[in-house]
C-alpha cells in the first residue's frame, strides 16, 4: 500500500507539469493580453508596460520564468491586484469554500437518506414525489432560483438578507460575527444544496437498488437476517463505494467557486476572481487559480483511490 | 478603463469586460429581437424626486451617520496612479484630492490649486496650491508633493497606467532614461508654487499636471530612482488628502471610510461612508430592502418604473460622456470610397437597436461626442435610416447587385465581418444589421468574441466592422485623436483636412477657440465618416430621499459633494 502510494505521489509530478504547460500555454495563446484591455493607452505606453509585465518576451521563456518561479514556492504578482497571487487567493478561498463545504455535507447526508429510502421503498408515492422533487429543483436556472428566494425570504418574509457575506458596516466580532454569516449564507447554501442534491439522489437509488438485487444480499436474508441489518449493514455498504470515486471530485469543486450563486448573493467568492482574471488575461493570477485546481483534482484522485483500497479489499493493490 | 486625469469611473465598460465568452457564432436571424415599439422618444436627463419620503425601509431609517453607496469590483490598489481597474478610482477619488477637477460639461475648475497662470506661449503651467492643505497625519500638501508625484510618474519602472509622457514636460524623457537626476522642466518656486514647463502644446496637460498629489514624505520615503517595486506596499494603506479616509478593506465585501477632520474644504458632515460591493443584477433588491443609499443601475424603462413604484428613492438621468461605434477597417479596399462608409450607416436602422435595448435610454450619434461635451454639436447629418438612399450610394460607389442578390465590384463581393463582444447591445445589434445589410445586397457574417480576443484581432486588422464603446471622454481630442492619420494607434483612416483640424483643435487651451474647430471637425467626421457612430448612453443612478445635498454628474459621479452630503433624521 505505501508503495502504491509513493509510486502515484510520483506519478503526480509529470502529470501537474504536462498540466501546467497545457495550460499556460492555452492561456498565453489566447488572443489578447493584459495591457490590452486599457483602451486609452498610446501604443508606445502599452509596449513600455508590456515590457515591465515581462509580456514581450516569447512564450517558452516566460514559461520558463514562470515554472522556475514556481518551484522556488513563488506563483508571482497578480498584474491586476498588484499583491501576491497568494495573497488575492486566500483572500478570496475560504469564502467559497465555506459555502459549498457546508452545501457539500447537507448535499450528502441528504442524498444518501433520499436515495436510499426511496430505493428500498422503489414506485411508492414517496419515491415518486422525489424524484419529481430533486429533477426539479436541479433544473431551475441557479439565478432564477436565487432571484426568487431573495424576493420571499429577504424582500417579502425579511428573514435573510438579500446578500453579502457580514451585515454592511458590521463591527461584529467572535460568536456574533458567525452567527451574522451563517443567516448571511443559508440562501446561498440552499441554492447550492438545491441543485446538486438531484445528481446524487438518484445516484444513490440506483446503486442501492442495483446492489439490492445481488446474490449476497438474498443470501443474508435467506440466513434470516433482519431487513434493517441487510439493508443499512450489508447493501448500503456496498452501495456507497462506487460514491468515494465521486468524494475525490468533490475536493475541486470545493474550492472552485461557484460563479453565478455567488454573484447573485454577492458573496465574496473566488468563482468571479477566477473569471475575471481569464477576462483581464492576469496571467499570474489565471496560472496560479487554475493550477491550483489542477492540484486539487490530482489530490483528489488519489484520495479516492487510496480511500477505495481501504474500504473495498476486492481492489487493494499490492 | 479609466479616466486617465481624474480618474472617473466607467461603468458600462467595466460591467462589458466581465462579460466574456469564447469565440460563438452570433445568432440567426430567425432570433430577431423585434423591439416592442419603434421610434421611442429619447429620454430626457432629469431628476424624479422621490414621492413618498415614508416608505423608506426600516434599515435604512436607523443609520443616521452611514452612508452607503454601491460599487462594483474594487481590489484593493488604493493609490491613484497605480490601480489597473475603474472601480479602484472610485475609491481614490474618495481619498484623495487633485490640484484640479472638472465641472458638469467636463471643464477644468481648481480644487488644491488656488488658481493656474499658463504662459502666453501656453508651454509653462504655474499652480498656486491653497494654503493650509494638509494629509490626514497633519503633514501639510506642498509644491514639493506636486513635483514628486510627476516625478515617480516618469520613473521607468512606474507600472501604472498614467501616461504622463503626453504632458510633454520638459526632461521628462531624459529623466525615465536615466539620464537626468531630476526634471528640468519642474521647477518649486516656494512651497505654494510649482512652475512646469512643457515642450509641446498640449489640451491634455492640464489635467494630468494637476492631479492627486501623494505625500513626498510618505510615498517617496524609498525612492531611488528607477525603482518604485516599494510603492506596492502602501497600496492598501493611503496616506489620504480626500474628504474621506481608508477605515477598512474587506475584500469582495465593503471598503469603509470615515470623515477626514482635516479636509481643506471642510470635515463631511457624515461620519461614515460604505462603499459596498454588489451585482448589477441584485442592486434593486438591495436598495429596495435599504442596504444600499445610492446605487447605479442599468438604465432602461422597466428599471424607471420599479424605482419610481419604491416611493422613497430619488431618481437620476444623465447622458454618459463616452460614444459607441463600429470602427471600419479602413485598411479594406471597399472602405476607401466614403460612399460605401455613408451607405453603411444610413442602411443600418441605428434608432432600432438601441430601442431594443434601451428603450430610449440612448440616443444615436452622429459624432464622436457626447451631449454633455462643451465640444458638442447637433449641426450634422443625422443619417436617418433610409435604405433606399443607401442603396443608391452603393450603386454610385460601382458595387451592383450580382446574380445570388450580393453586390459585387471588380469581381469582389461584399462580405462583411462583423466582431463584438457578448453584450445585449449586439444581442440585439447583430440581427438586426443582418436584415438590414441583406436588403441592401450586403452580406453580413457576425463573431462574438471575448473582449480582450476582440482587441487583438481588431489590431491585427482581421475585421471589417468592429464595435466597440469609448471610455469616459474628458477632453473632447481623447474622442477623435486616433482619427490623425499620423497617430501611432491609426486604423488606416486619412482625411488631411482632419488632420490639420486635429493639429488647431489642440494648439490652443483656450476652449472658446477650439469649440468652432471642433465644430468643424465633426462636421467633416460626419461626412467622412471613420467609424458607424452609434449611441450616446444613459445612466442612471437612484439615492434615498433621507440623503440630502448629494449632487452628481457624468464626470466626477458626487465626489464633489461628499463633504456636503446629510443624513435626514
Amino acid at each position: 500500500m505505501r508503495q502504491y502510494i509513493i509510486r502515484r505521489v510520483l506519478l503526480m509530478i509529470p502529470t501537474l507539469l504536462g498540466a501546467s504547460i497545457l495550460i499556460f500555454f492555452v492561456f498565453a495563446l489566447t488572443p489578447g493580453d493584459f495591457v490590452d484591455t486599457n483602451l486609452k493607452l498610446t501604443p508606445q505606453r502599452a509596449q513600455e508596460l508590456r515590457v515591465l509585465y515581462g509580456l514581450d518576451k516569447p512564450i517558452i521563456e516566460r514559461y520558463f520564468i514562470w515554472i522556475g518561479n514556481v518551484l522556488r514556492g513563488d506563483f508571482g504578482f497578480s498584474f491586476k491586484y498588484q499583491e501576491p497571487v497568494s495573497d488575492v487567493i486566500k483572500h478570496y478561498l475560504w469564502n467559497s469554500f465555506l459555502i459549498a463545504f457546508v452545501s457539500s455535507i447537507l448535499t450528502w447526508c441528504i442524498a444518501v437518506a433520499v436515495g436510499v429510502f426511496s430505493a428500498i421503498k422503489r414506485y411508492s408515492w414517496f419515491d415518486t414525489l422525489v424524484t419529481l422533487g430533486v429533477f426539479a429543483a436541479m433544473s431551475f436556472p441557479s439565478f432564477f432560483i436565487g432571484l426568487l428566494l431573495i424576493k420571499y425570504f429577504a424582500l417579502d418574509w425579511k428573514v435573510f438578507p438579500v446578500g453579502g457575506m457580514t451585515t454592511t458596516g458590521s463591527e461584529l466580532a467572535g460568536f456574533g460575527h458567525w452567527v451574522d454569516v451563517a443567516k448571511h449564507m443559508f440562501l446561498p447554501v440552499l441554492v447550492l444544496t438545491m441543485l446538486s442534491v438531484g445528481t446524487l439522489t438518484r445516484y444513490f437509488r440506483t446503486n442501492m437498488l442495483e446492489v439490492i438485487r445481488q446474490d449476497f444480499v438474498r443470501t443474508a436474508r435467506a440466513k434470516g437476517l433482519k431487513e434493517k441489518v441487510v439493508v443499512y449493514k450489508h447493501a448500503l455498504r456496498n452501495a456507497l463505494l462506487p460514491a468515494i470515486t465521486l468524494l475525490g471530485f468533490e475536493l475541486p469543486a470545493l474550492f472552485g467557486g461557484a460563479i453565478i450563486t455567488e454573484k447573485i448573493f454577492n458573496w465574496p467568492g473566488i468563482g468571479r476572481i477566477h473569471m475575471e482574471a481569464l477576462a483581464f488575461r492576469d496571467y499570474p493570477l489565471l496560472m496560479g487559480l487554475t493550477m491550483l485546481l489542477a492540484i486539487l483534482t490530482v489530490v483528489g484522485n488519489l484520495i479516492a483511490d487510496v480511500l477505495y483500497g481501504v474500504a473495498d479489499p476486492r481492489v487493494r493493490l499490492k | 478603463m479609466k479616466k486617465k486625469a481624474s480618474g472617473v469611473f466607467l461603468s458600462i465598460l467595466s460591467s462589458a469586460l466581465l462579460l466574456t465568452a469564447c469565440v460563438e457564432q452570433a445568432a440567426t436571424p430567425t432570433e430577431t429581437a423585434q423591439p416592442a415599439t419603434t421610434n421611442l422618444q429619447s429620454v430626457q436627463d432629469q431628476v424624479i424626486q422621490a414621492s413618498d419620503k415614508s416608505k423608506q425601509p426600516e434599515i435604512a431609517k436607523k443609520r443616521t451617520d452611514t452612508f452607503i453607496a454601491s460599487i462594483s469590483t474594487p481590489e484593493g490598489i488604493f493609490n491613484p496612479y497605480f490601480f489597473h481597474n475603474g472601480w479602484d478610482g472610485n475609491v481614490t477619488n474618495v481619498l484623495f484630492a487633485s490640484l484640479v477637477s472638472v465641472d458638469k460639461e467636463g471643464k477644468p475648475v481648481p480644487q488644491l490649486a488656488e488658481k493656474w497662470d499658463i504662459s502666453d506661449d501656453q508651454l509653462t503651467y504655474t499652480f498656486h496650491l491653497k494654503k493650509g492643505v494638509t494629509y490626514r497625519d497633519g503633514s501639510p500638501l506642498t509644491a514639493d508633493d506636486v513635483a514628486f508625484t510627476l516625478t515617480i510618474l516618469h520613473d521607468k519602472s512606474y507600472d501604472g497606467e498614467i501616461d504622463i509622457s503626453q504632458a510633454h514636460i520638459q526632461g521628462g524623457q531624459e529623466y525615465k532614461e536615466g539620464k537626468a537626476t531630476s526634471i528640468s522642466g519642474i521647477k518649486v518656486i516656494d512651497p505654494q508654487t510649482i512652475q512646469i514647463t512643457t515642450d509641446k502644446v498640449s489640451a491634455k496637460s492640464l489635467l494630468l499636471l494637476g492631479g492627486p498629489v501623494l505625500s513626498k514624505a510618505y510615498y517617496g520615503k524609498s525612492y531611488k530612482q528607477g525603482d518604485l517595486a516599494y510603492i506596492r506596499e502602501l497600496h492598501g494603506k493611503p496616506l489620504e488628502s480626500g474628504p474621506y479616509i481608508l477605515d477598512t478593506f474587506i475584500p469582495g465585501q465593503e471598503v469603509r471610510f470615515v470623515a477626514n477632520e482635516k479636509y481643506f474644504a471642510g470635515k463631511p458632515k457624515v461620519k461614515n461612508l460604505i462603499y459596498k460591493v454588489t451585482d448589477r443584477d441584485t442592486n434593486y433588491q438591495l436598495f429596495q430592502a435599504g442596504e444600499l443609499d445610492h446605487a447605479g443601475f442599468t438604465a432602461n424603462g422597466e428599471t424607471l418604473e420599479q424605482l419610481k413604484a419604491l416611493g422613497f428613492a430619488n431618481i437620476e438621468t444623465y447622458t454618459a460622456s463616452s460614444y459607441g461605434f463600429i470602427d471600419f477597417n479602413h485598411q479594406k479596399p471597399y472602405f476607401k470610397d466614403k460612399k460605401v462608409r455613408q451607405a453603411f450607416i444610413y442602411g443600418l436602422n441605428r434608432q432600432q437597436i438601441l430601442d431594443a435595448v434601451y428603450q430610449g435610454y440612448a440616443v444615436v450619434a452622429n459624432i464622436p461626442s457626447s451631449p454633455v461635451s462643451w465640444a458638442y454639436t447637433d449641426d450634422v447629418n443625422k443619417y436617418e435610416y433610409n435604405p433606399e438612399k443607401a442603396k443608391q450610394l452603393l450603386d454610385e460607389a460601382g458595387w451592383k447587385v450580382g446574380a445570388d442578390g450580393i453586390r459585387e465590384k471588380d469581381g469582389q463581393k461584399l462580405k462583411i465581418r462583423f466582431l463584438g463582444s457578448k453584450s445585449k447591445l449586439h444581442d440585439a445589434l447583430i440581427p438586426i444589421a443582418k436584415e438590414n445589410f441583406q436588403e441592401l445586397g450586403i452580406s453580413f457574417e457576425a463573431e462574438i468574441l471575448d473582449f480582450n480576443a476582440l482587441i487583438a484581432k481588431q489590431q491585427k486588422g482581421d475585421y471589417d466592422l468592429a464595435s466597440f464603446s469609448t471610455p469616459q471622454l474628458l477632453d473632447p481630442s481623447e474622442g477623435v485623436e486616433s482619427f490623425s492619420s499620423t497617430y501611432p494607434d491609426n486604423n488606416g483612416y486619412s482625411n488631411p483636412k482632419v488632420d490639420q483640424l486635429l493639429k488647431d483643435s489642440i494648439s490652443t487651451l483656450d476652449i472658446e477657440k477650439r469649440k468652432p474647430i471642433y465644430v468643424e471637425l465633426f462636421k467633416e467626421l460626419n461626412d467622412d465618416p471613420p467609424y458607424i457612430f452609434l449611441y450616446n448612453r444613459k445612466i442612471m443612478s437612484a439615492y434615498s430621499a433621507r440623503i440630502t445635498g448629494l449632487t452628481q454628474n457624468t464626470y466626477t459621479n458626487f465626489d464633489a459633494s461628499l463633504n456636503q452630503i446629510q443624513i435626514e433624521k
